[in-house]
């Protein structure tokens, strides 16, 4: 376990800048068919998607992994300043991994470990340098869970969550201020990681072999950074004692979901699916950066909305061993008006998933493929508070992200 | 299966060229900036220091490189517009401004603050640029530092002969075409297309720095600059003429421009950051002190009274009264009555009606080394040059209402839009908020106002930061006059003056 926690750490994650920092990429079954995967409950992804829904798992053992590919682009202008950019950001590869065991008729156990959250969002030398030049924030989950088989109707489950992640963020300090070798001065802040703990509620209702119905609830939990640590590069000379090497706190709001799903399968080979994500990101009121030496606190306002999300999915199986999955889902932004940052540039976001399943005895193959496109916004944030030594800083986003994803799933009787 | 991964294939690399870029619904492109009506193909800059990029005391090569003309070029550059040339400054290797004539240095270099001694201070090199070291003309950047409105059609004025007799400019002998062109000759010469003409600051301000100890005029009626001294204000109807002249021969080939108005001297900081009334008294002894050492003087402007030689009101103006908290200062002023004969001097109290000049920072509170009780501003009044006072004053803002309307009738008789940068810079007064919600001041630099300054450290003239605001009001002006679109800058992006640990 130790060994995996180490590698899921080194691995990055990319920007995909719809819904916030929710990094919604946690199965490829069910991302073929719109991550629409409530009331599905047909293989080890369930253990995320709805831990309940593991009792009706048809199979005494069940083990997914997978992992994605983002490539996201971002674009940024303002023609009242020729101002045109776009993020470099790096190809982001968040994993998963889950397992159930039915362990008598009634309770099963499931174990998931995910990236719900994340992003990296590179900009290079450009207008916005004093809101940000990179960011990279990792989470990864780690939900056990307990799920009781009550009737062959309906089950329920409690897991605990445990939270792991932690940012790194470089910005300049402002507009203007260069070092002496006039490159701008620019302040490095990393987290380090930071844990925290959460829970998980679902309930699962099957009343017929061709209908399902799942709910879902993880709670939030805030990674509450206390040990982190700034650095400041091309630091001009009169100022060397003040911007010197220091510890800051933050805290990371990791917004609260809950989630209904309906499916029905009108047919024995195609299987329907609808979800609706209720997100709760109004948690996210400000981030705030207090330092250990007397400096300022950094605090920019956030003020996000909770958002709601649905997402339609199919799935039909062509042979024993094949299947394809196509699905769309609409995500809403939490930015409100105002609070457009370009460390987050969370668009609005029309989705489209397609899939293809191969399925042989014990094993199958799961392919994926998002196409994230986000819709143009024009909007703006203040940068140093709202007050007097404040400045407005926006104009034009537009964005898409191109996301592959393979998973392997293994089941036994 | 094999056709379904076929499809898949397909798919995958269709999406992948697709989703590769974003585009934007109206991408910036050649069509987003035009010149309108204008033509920016050539732009010539014509003016003073202010044109120059002077800042901080001196021109200096990282300043002229964010003048606002270049600024405003530098933009133009997306809607047509071509090279634009400053003097020569290659030779200023240390960035520290100044001149030489030889091993004299003529020219001050650059103003810096020394934070180990939390004040502003000259910068400990010595200025690398040589008065002699010519490199001839034209450039599109005709903005001269020190320029009064008459020097630009002055022949001679960039002979290095003529600077023994002050006739001569250095800045203007390193850059003329020849020595006996005119300014304003080398700025038509280049055929420019289009021009910003924002000259005759100097006309005025060189009177108001030097605290008023120059003529007006205006009041003489003289009407021959060449008889000028270097701080007298210009004649209104010399300034007409000549401002007259000066358009006739920008506009003679067709050119389109701005011309920019004067603003008032009281809206930079050089005189608005010492108050009247800067020396606190909290010992009641030296109240005392300093009241019984004005008692004579105040006696006898009541007998000056009573002998009818001044009004009951002068003598009110006159009364030097000392108390505890903060006290204006003791001055000398030339418009009182002149009552030597009685043995009186012409002094009084400042008011909030007069200015005191930056420079007299050095001089205000100083005590004689030899006499502790001769202070300056208490004991000794100042001089008439370290006070701009309020008979002055008025001169002054006459006189700049004069050229304003000058400047403002020349323009509508031409059909040119006028920038008003008179009313710019009173509104830094009160605190300018700008189109991306920064918000700046006129004031001056106090140790952590530096986010919303636009005036360097010699008060009078803006940093670059200073200069990007009044090039994004040149903007504005083109825009609405001549139909262009242009990218505005960033004041925020652009420098202030320099922090140095230490002067060494």
């Amino acid at each position: 376990m130790k060994k995996l926690l180490i590698v899921l750490v080194f691995l990055s994650f990319g920007s995909i800048y719809a819904g916030g920092y929710r990094v919604a990429l946690q199965g490829q079954r069910m991302l073929g068919m719109a991550h629409a995967g409530l009331s599905v409950f047909n293989n080890a992804e369930t253990a995320f998607f709805n831990p309940a829904g593991i009792a009706f798992l048809d199979r005494k053992f069940n083990l997914s992994f997978g992992v994605s590919g983002i490539m996201s682009h971002i674009k940024f202008q303002n023609a009242d300043y020729n101002w045109a950019y776009e993020t470099d950001n790096p190809v982001g590869t968040p994993v998963y991994l889950y397992a159930t065991y039915q362990a008598t008729d009634n309770v099963s156990l499931g174990l998931a470990v995910y990236t719900p959250f994340g992003s990296s969002t590179v900009w290079h030398d450009w207008a916005g340098s004093d809101i940000v030049n990179d960011i990279s924030m990792k989470v990864f989950y780690i939900q056990p869970s307990f799920a009781y088989k009550f009737s062959d109707m309906f089950s329920a489950s409690a897991s605990l969550i445990l939270a792991y992640g932690g940012v790194s963020y470089n910005k300049n300090i402002n507009r203007y201020l260069t070092g002496d070798n006039g490159e701008k001065t620019n302040a490095q802040l990393d987290s380090g990681m930071t844990s925290a703990a959460g829970f998980g509620l679902s309930m699962a209702f099957k009343p017929s072999d061709n209908l399902s119905f799942g709910l879902n609830y993880r709670s939030s939990v805030t990674l509450d950074a206390k040990y982190g640590k700034a650095e400041f590069n091309n630091v001009p000379a009169f100022l060397s004692n003040t911007l010197k090497t220091t510890g800051f706190s933050a805290k990371l709001p990791m917004p609260a979901e809950l989630g209904v799903g309906i499916s029905y399968k009108p047919m024995d080979n195609l299987l329907l699916a609808f979800d609706y994500n209720y997100t709760y990101w109004s948690i996210y009121k400000e981030l705030r950066i207090d330092f250990k030496n007397g400096l300022p606190p950094s605090i920019a306002n956030k003020s996000y909305q909770n958002t709601g999300t649905f997402r339609f999915g199919a799935e039909y199986q062509l042979n024993d061993n094949m299947f394809v999955r196509a699905g769309y889902y609409f995500d809403q932004s939490p930015v409100t008006e105002g609070h457009f940052s370009p460390e987050t540039p969370s668009l609005d976001t029309n989705n489209y998933t397609f899939g293809f399943g191969y399925q042989m005895n014990k094993w199958t193959v799961d392919l994926s493929l998002l196409y994230l496109d986000g819709k143009e916004r024009t909007d703006y944030t203040f940068v140093n508070g709202e007050g007097p030594s404040a400045h407005k800083f926006g104009g034009t986003y537009v964005g898409n992200a191109i996301i592959p994803g393979i998973g392997i799933s293994y089941s036994i009787k | 299966m094999k056709k379904i991964l076929n499809i898949l294939a397909v798919l995958l690399v269709v999406l992948s060229f697709t989703a590769c870029k974003p585009e934007f619904s109206e991408p910036i492109g050649e069509q987003t900036y035009t010149s309108g009506e204008a033509d920016f193909s050539n732009y010539v800059a014509v003016g003073n220091s202010l044109t120059a990029g002077y800042t901080n005391g001196t021109l200096y090569k990282s300043g002229q490189a964010n003048s606002f003309p270049s600024i405003l070029a530098n933009q133009m550059k997306l809607a047509g517009g071509g090279d634009f040339t400053q003097p020569y400054m290659e030779d200023d290797t240390n960035d520290v401004g100044g001149m030489t004539l030889g091993p004299v240095t003529i020219l001050p270099q650059k103003l810096i603050i020394d934070a180990s001694q939390g004040g502003v201070d000259r910068i400990n090199q010595e200025p690398t640029m040589d008065v002699s070291d010519v490199h001839p003309g034209p450039y599109n950047n005709m903005g001269v530092p020190g320029a009064k409105l008459f020097h630009l059609v002055a022949h001679g004025y960039g002979n290095i002969a003529n600077l023994a007799t002050f006739q001569a400019n250095p800045y203007y002998v390193r850059m003329a075409s020849a020595p006996d062109k005119a300014v304003i000759e080398d700025a038509v010469a280049q055929n420019p297309t289009f021009f910003t003409l924002w000259i005759g600051n100097n006309d005025v301000l060189s009177y108001a720095t030097s605290g008023g100890i120059g003529v007006d005029q205006n009041a003489t009626n003289n009407i021959d600059p060449s008889t000028y001294g270097p701080n007298d204000i210009t004649n209104v109807n010399v300034f007409g003429a000549v401002y007259q002249q000066l358009v006739d021969a920008l506009t003679a080939n067709g050119a389109k421009g701005v011309v920019a108005t004067i603003p008032d001297v009281a809206s930079v900081p050089f005189f608005t950051t010492i108050p009247y009334a800067p020396i606190p008294l909290d010992d009641q002894s030296q109240v005392d002190a300093l009241n019984a050492a004005y008692a004579q003087y105040n006696g006898g402007l009541a007998q000056a009274v009573q002998a009818g030689l001044i009004t009951q009101d002068e003598a009110d103006i006159r009364t030097i009264n000392f108390a505890l908290g903060a006290n204006a200062l003791v001055m000398e002023d030339e418009y009182l009555t002149d009552l030597s004969a009685s043995g009186l001097p012409s002094i009084r109290q400042a008011t909030v009606d007069d200015l005191v000049p930056l420079r007299a920072m050095s001089v205000i509170g100083v005590a004689d080394p030899n006499n502790p009780q001769l202070v300056n501003g208490l004991t000794v009044p100042l001089e008439d040059q370290w006070i701009l006072s309020k008979d002055e004053i008025t001169e002054v803002r006459a006189a700049t209402a004069g050229f304003n309307q000058m400047i403002n009738g020349i323009a509508a008789s031409k059909g040119l839009p006028v920038a008003d940068m008179a009313a710019l810079m009173e509104g830094m007064k009160n605190g300018l908020v700008i189109e991306d919600g920064s918000t700046y001041t006129a004031n001056y630099f106090n140790g952590t106002n530096l986010d919303k300054l636009l005036f360097g450290l010699d008060g009078v003239h803006p940093t670059p930061r200073g200069y990007a605001i009044i090039a994004n009001k040149f903007i504005d002006v083109i825009e609405d006059a001549y139909g262009a679109k242009l990218p505005k800058v960033i004041p925020a992006d652009y420098s202030t003056f320099d922090i140095l640990p230490t002067n060494q």
